[in-house]
């Protein structure tokens, strides 16, 4: 299921070895963030912020994964288009991605009053904290694995 | 028109997700290894400018202002690349990088960019600015998110 990134090719630089550091605190990150939140929508969410963010080895790992934990097949070849889907997506789903995707491209603008009450009317604090972290977590292995450009493993 | 004291309150991630604030400080820490600390502000300051962070703008002006740089360069720094003899060949490396690195939604990572930096640093160098770039990118979607108070000073 996780594969280990240390064995994995990165076409430009091997950053686990040369900032170990940053590995580490990642990880500890991660499991912060996988804390007090459904694992088939933290998925979800980090297939929808890898694909707008581009990371390849992000795509495959996390599509796997949610096929691993149970997401059917129709909502993942669907989830770029969520927003068109009707009820395809539960309501705390939709909620959560269209946060994700505000989080994700603040280049873009910010995270509107609109999407974030969204949000906050089907998730508890503690709740819409955890998407939000998870949403943040995943913005930075994007970042990192698309700038050292990791490549997915072949199957 | 809206006024600050009229937008939507917004949750404490303090408060209701401890670990999360906590384990992001600590990337923090992890980050700001082997860097050197006028970089660090420069790329904080590029990146909280792209993603739109008052607060994180706010805080690392500051801070870059305690260091002693200079006025002119952090007035001049959303145009770096229009500048000559402002910017040092591992700030426009590390800038350059910072940039392509905060639009991943618009496009990847270059090789130009990439191999541009490679020649300034050195591989833990480079490391540690992308470790840089990539946490200051987190702590601009919880500013963002969260809508974090901006103290006046």
């Amino acid at each position: 299921m996780t594969q280990t990134l240390e064995n994995i090719t990165a076409e430009r630089l091997k950053i686990y070895k040369t900032s170990p550091e940053l590995y580490e605190a990642m990880m500890v990150l991660s499991n912060a963030a996988a804390k007090d939140i459904d694992p088939e929508l933290g998925e979800l969410i980090k297939i929808r912020a890898s694909q707008i963010n581009h990371c390849a080895f992000c795509l495959d790992m996390h599509t796997r994964d949610a096929r691993t934990h149970g997401v059917s097949e129709q909502k993942l070849d669907v989830l770029s288009a969520w927003e068109e889907a009707g009820r395809l997506f539960t309501e705390r789903e939709r909620a959560a991605l269209a946060l994700t995707e505000a989080i994700t491209e603040l280049g873009d603008g910010h995270v509107s009053d609109d999407v974030y009450a969204r949000a906050a009317a089907v998730f508890t604090e503690r709740e819409l904290g955890q998407v939000i972290a998870m949403a943040v977590t995943i913005n930075a292995w994007n970042r990192i694995n698309v700038t050292i450009r990791l490549e997915p493993a072949h199957r | 028109m809206t006024t600050t004291a009229e937008k939507t309150r917004r949750i404490n991630m303090t408060q209701v997700s401890p670990e999360v604030y906590k384990a992001v400080i600590a990337l923090s820490e992890a980050a700001a290894k082997d860097i050197d600390p006028d970089l660090a502000e420069l790329i904080k300051i590029r990146a909280s400018q792209m993603n739109h962070c008052a607060f994180c703008i706010d805080m690392h002006t500051a801070d870059a202002r305690k260091r002693g740089i200079d006025e002119q360069k952090l007035a001049l720094l959303p145009a770096w690349e229009e500048t000559e003899g402002i910017f040092t060949e591992q700030e426009q490396a590390a800038l350059a990088l910072t940039e392509e690195m905060t639009d991943l939604t618009r496009r990847h990572v270059s090789d130009e960019v990439y191999e541009r930096a490679a020649e300034a640093f050195t591989e833990r160098e480079l490391g540690q600015v992308i470790a840089m770039a990539l946490t200051i990118n987190a702590w601009n979607r919880i500013g963002v998110t969260t809508r974090l108070p901006l103290p006046k000073r």
